[in-house]
């Protein structure tokens, strides 16, 4: 074996914490090395190690692109001392900063891109590094051009270098990070939970990215929470947990469970198991949505459903077929060009959004950082919001902060949020605990209907696990769920009925347990496999067909196609 | 029809009634009280006269070079709204040094001078004690409001000061240049071109205006063409992008805000030196140039020509303005006509302003915080 990097013995505190504790990691050069661990493990920190960003308390950092030479010898004899690694030959590095860090050949693309939106592609790789011309009067952006469009074709990269950034997808923009740090001469990459914002087609051909870049002699490392993901793109995983390397294990030879044990310290369950439901009414009905996007585009086309009392209604699909202006309808952000929505036998279409969390609605916001919570107000204050205007809180108009603050303990106590303190800053709190908080104060609501748009998000095993059981629960209760989600273990696992969404339509709505993975995939790309599980219909679904003929031929005018009104 | 689609809708008509009303009220200004097509023809003639170019050249100097200095600290993410105070304590400081020394060039660079180190104030306030940007910039109209007046009294004796001479034409140059072909034939070429009926007035001009075709140009070069002008984009749109890329952007920043004080230098100097004295009392004779110079680069987006362009149509409008005064040509009173400039370029606005601000302008960035 060659190694490529070694942390060896890292530890790095920052006041009160210890974030890496005595971390070795070793990475075989030519390799794909995943760094697992749940939210707060020390994943990022120990890469920021690598990167120059922070100084190890303790700990040395080796760094060769090439290969790391021994004491001894080229060739170490591999069975080694007591730890098993051969010694270095080389004095350890110092990287004070990035510059140092890249200059020695290591390049991070980090989880948040670091681009400069309204410049092109070739602008931002060559950022800070511009070929120039001219005694540096100019830039040379033919040089610029070429050379971006030479490394993108030694890599089978596929980028325009004159596109703007804000103009591609993510997928695109991820490659111009890669490049970027490819273009500074970068042989070890290391990249920061690069999945989190891809659909899955594009977690699959950045794999195969990472595929040509090990074959041209590049290591990777990429730290992820997703054990899916580090067995199927990396060949050796390390897991961290609690700041301490807890075990490196090839990929061959590895299970899922092995693995989550691994991570968690204990046995996690990874199927939900849920008891049957047993739904009554309809509590929320969705009744012919039409809505259109930002862009004035048709992004939710002729959609009903209606989820009943004791349900969880379940939306599947790719991210961006829909889903968000449909959650943004259901409840009260976004108008719907047409259709209807109903709260327990109310029309609530028109209905703002504290209208409808007094009518019962509860809300699980996907993007809980710019939705669910205001990350400087303190968790006392974001207790309280979207139920500022009502008792118990509100008196006179005027806040009970008392009360407010005893909602916050409590909810920080039932859900276990850390740190357990009202006072701390939203900021201040990992994700996991951040959409922790979130569901407990959504619950403490007391909903007749909850809407969780991707409630486990970004949200580490434990915690994730916590969220589904409390939606069982909630749905046990009697309550209405409706669960949008892009992970299709979880809307399966949770769902009693669910529906695929492709390109604004729900292509069907099936039984989850009876359905396959190869028939959902389909769904999912917009086809209709048959003959289809399909779920029982609910309640008023004939009378709503014959509204909506009306109201489509009335309300919709141009978009009221063909298609929508012969369903 | 979507939220945002009805918003964007709603924007355009709100727009198109602000201009309409703007309009509405310049007209009805301008032809309903005086009623007569004799008057229309008359004010057209006096906008295409060679006088009323000249005057928007000289009138241009000021508010471009403060615009040029806008855009840079600007796009580098540092809201200067404090060009005002750098044009009003360059004009000061150019007459004094002028008075001094008798080199208007001199004074020039005295200007340009005590413009920076007031830049420089205003920069260490908002990159490393982390103040509010827009606060900082009023302080620095303030200072400097007070600043001139009371040095020019304790220097001169009066909140006005005479530098005791001016910039020399361009011709005067010319023929002082030392080179016999030069100066012979230029002057000659000069002195014809200067004949030709209003586009004369572009060879007749103060040095100055030559000069701020010039700045606009290498101002455009540097942001578009240069490695400089790159990382003050970045710097302005994503910080932590250029951090990571290894530039540092206070670096960037600091330079883009001298840059900023050193051009808005030039314009204040070139303001008073022009005039060959300092005004001090009442709101300056800087009078509000500074903020129009933020207007204008607004309005050019961020682009040193479009800044320039908006500048000269701002000009222009001054400059009839000044010659309607003047001939008394409208039946109305002066006070009302001293506002078409502004009504003018609120009716520009609402119809063509569709700028966009730099992403991270305004907020202050420090490297290795999250």
């Amino acid at each position: 074996m060659t190694e490529a990097v070694r942390l060896d013995s890292i530890t790095k505190r920052f006041p009160g914490v210890v974030a890496n504790d005595d971390v070795t990691l070793s990475v075989e050069r030519g390799t794909v090395h995943a760094l697992l661990g749940e939210n707060g493990a020390g994943k990022t920190t120990l890469m920021n190690v690598l990167y120059g960003l922070y100084e190890p308390t303790a700990g040395d950092v080796y760094v060769d692109g090439d290969g790391l030479t021994y004491e001894g010898g080229e060739e170490p004899d591999g069975d080694g001392d007591s730890d098993g690694l051969p010694r270095i030959a080389e004095a350890p590095q110092r990287f004070d900063s990035p510059r140092d860090a890249i200059d020695a050949g290591v390049g991070m693309i980090h989880q948040h891109f670091m681009l400069v939106d309204p410049m092109t592609v070739a602008e931002n790789i060559t950022l800070g590094n511009e070929p120039r011309k001219w005694g540096g009067l100019a830039v040379d952006r033919e040089a610029a051009r070429e050379a971006v469009l030479d490394l993108s074709e030694r890599y089978g990269f596929d980028v325009e270098p004159d596109a703007t950034i804000e103009d591609v997808g993510v997928g695109v923009q991820q490659r111009v990070e890669i490049l970027k740090a490819l273009y500074r001469g970068a042989e070890i990459l290391v990249l920061d939970e690069p999945t989190a914002v891809l659909t899955p087609q594009e977690v699959d051909d950045l794999f195969e990215v990472l595929d040509e870049l090990t074959d041209a002699g590049k290591t990777i490392i990429f730290i992820t929470h997703k054990l899916g993901e580090a067995l199927e793109a990396a060949d050796e995983v390390t897991v961290l947990r609690d700041g301490r390397n807890v075990g490196s294990v090839e990929t061959v030879g590895t299970t899922r469970e092995e693995l989550a044990e691994l991570m968690v310290g204990r046995e996690v369950m990874l199927e939900t198991e849920t008891p049957p439901a047993t739904p009554g009414s309809a509590s929320l009905v969705i009744d012919g949505v039409t809505a259109r996007d930002d862009r004035g585009v048709v992004a939710v086309d002729d959609v009903s459903f209606a989820v009943r009392e004791g349900e969880v209604f379940g939306i599947a699909g790719v991210d961006g077929n829909g889903q968000s202006e449909l959650v943004e309808v259901v409840t009260g952000l976004h108008r719907p060009a047409a259709g209807r929505v109903e709260l327990d036998g109310r029309d609530v279409t028109d209905a703002s959004r504290r209208e409808r969390t007094r009518a019962g609605m509860a809300y699980i916001p996907e993007d809980r950082q710019e939705r669910g919570l205001v990350m400087d107000f303190d968790l006392t204050e974001n207790g309280v919001l979207g139920s500022q205007h009502d008792a118990p809180f509100a008196e006179r108009g005027r806040l009970d902060w008392e009360r407010a603050e005893d909602r916050a303990r409590e909810i920080v106590d039932e859900y276990d949020v850390r740190p357990p303190d009202a006072a701390a800053d939203a900021k201040s709190l990992s994700g996991g605990n951040q959409q922790k908080f979130i569901v407990g104060r959504e619950f403490a609501r007391d909903p007749s209907c909850l809407v969780a748009s991707h409630p486990t998000r970004g949200v580490d095993i434990g915690s994730t696990e916590f969220i589904h059981d409390r939606l069982v629960d909630l749905r046990d209760e009697g309550r209405a769920v409706l669960l949008v989600s892009s992970k299709l273990d979880e809307v399966r696992g949770l769902s009693d009925r669910l529906a695929v969404m492709y390109r604004g339509r729900v292509v069907g709505v099936v039984d989850p347990d009876e359905v396959t993975e190869e028939q959902l995939g389909l769904m999912m790309a917009g086809e209709r496999p048959d003959p289809l599980p399909r779920a029982e219909r609910v309640g008023d679904a004939a009378d709503t067909d014959d509204r909506k003929r009306v109201r489509s031929g009335v309300a919709s005018g141009e978009d009221a196609d063909a298609e929508a009104t012969d369903d | 029809m979507s939220a945002t689609a009805a918003v964007s809708d709603l924007g355009t008509r709100a727009r198109l009634a602000v201009a309409g009303a703007a309009a509405l009220f310049l007209s009805a200004g301008a032809l309903a009280l005086t009623g007569s097509t004799d008057v229309l023809l008359a004010v057209l003639a006096l906008l295409f006269e060679k006088s009323t170019l000249a005057a928007a050249l000289r009138l241009s100097v000021p508010i471009a070079f403060a615009a040029l200095g806008g855009i840079f600290a600007e796009k580098s993410g540092v809201i200067n709204i404090g060009l005002e105070g750098l044009l009003i304590v360059s004009a000061f400081g150019g007459v004094y040094v002028t008075s001094i020394t008798g080199s208007v060039w001199l004074g020039l660079l005295g200007g340009v001078a005590v413009s920076t180190l007031l830049a420089l104030l205003f920069a260490i306030v908002c990159i490393e004690f982390r103040a509010d940007q827009i606060i900082a910039g009023l302080a620095i109209w303030l200072i400097a409001l007070g600043l001139a007046p009371f040095a020019s009294t304790v220097v001169f004796g009066s909140t006005n000061a005479s530098a005791g001479t001016t910039f020399p034409s361009i011709g005067r140059l010319l023929a002082n240049s030392g080179l016999p072909v030069v100066s012979t034939a230029g002057v000659a070429a000069l002195d014809a071109l200067a004949g030709v009926p209003f586009f004369g007035a572009l060879f007749e001009a103060s040095p100055m205006v030559y000069l701020m075709f010039v700045a606009v140009g290498a101002s455009w070069w540097t942001l578009n063409r240069t490695s400089f002008g790159r990382w003050v984009h970045a710097s302005g749109e994503n910080p932590k992008a250029l951090d990571t890329a290894g530039v540092r952007v206070s670096r960037v920043r600091y330079a883009a805000v001298l840059l900023s004080g050193v051009l808005a230098g030039v314009g204040g100097a070139a303001l008073s030196l022009s005039l060959g004295q300092f005004v001090g009392n009442g709101p300056t004779m800087v009078n509000g140039k500074g903020f129009i110079a933020i207007v204008t680069y607004l309005l050019g987006n961020y682009n040193p020509v479009g800044a320039l362009l908006s500048t000269l149509l701002f000009a222009g409008l001054d400059a009839l303005q000044l010659s309607l005064q003047g001939q008394n040509v409208l039946a109305i009173p002066r006070p009302l006509v001293r506002t078409i400039p502004y009504v003018s370029v609120i009716v520009v606005l609402a119809l063509f302003g569709k700028t966009r601000l730099p992403e991270a302008a305004g907020e202050h960035y420090e490297s290795g915080e999250e």
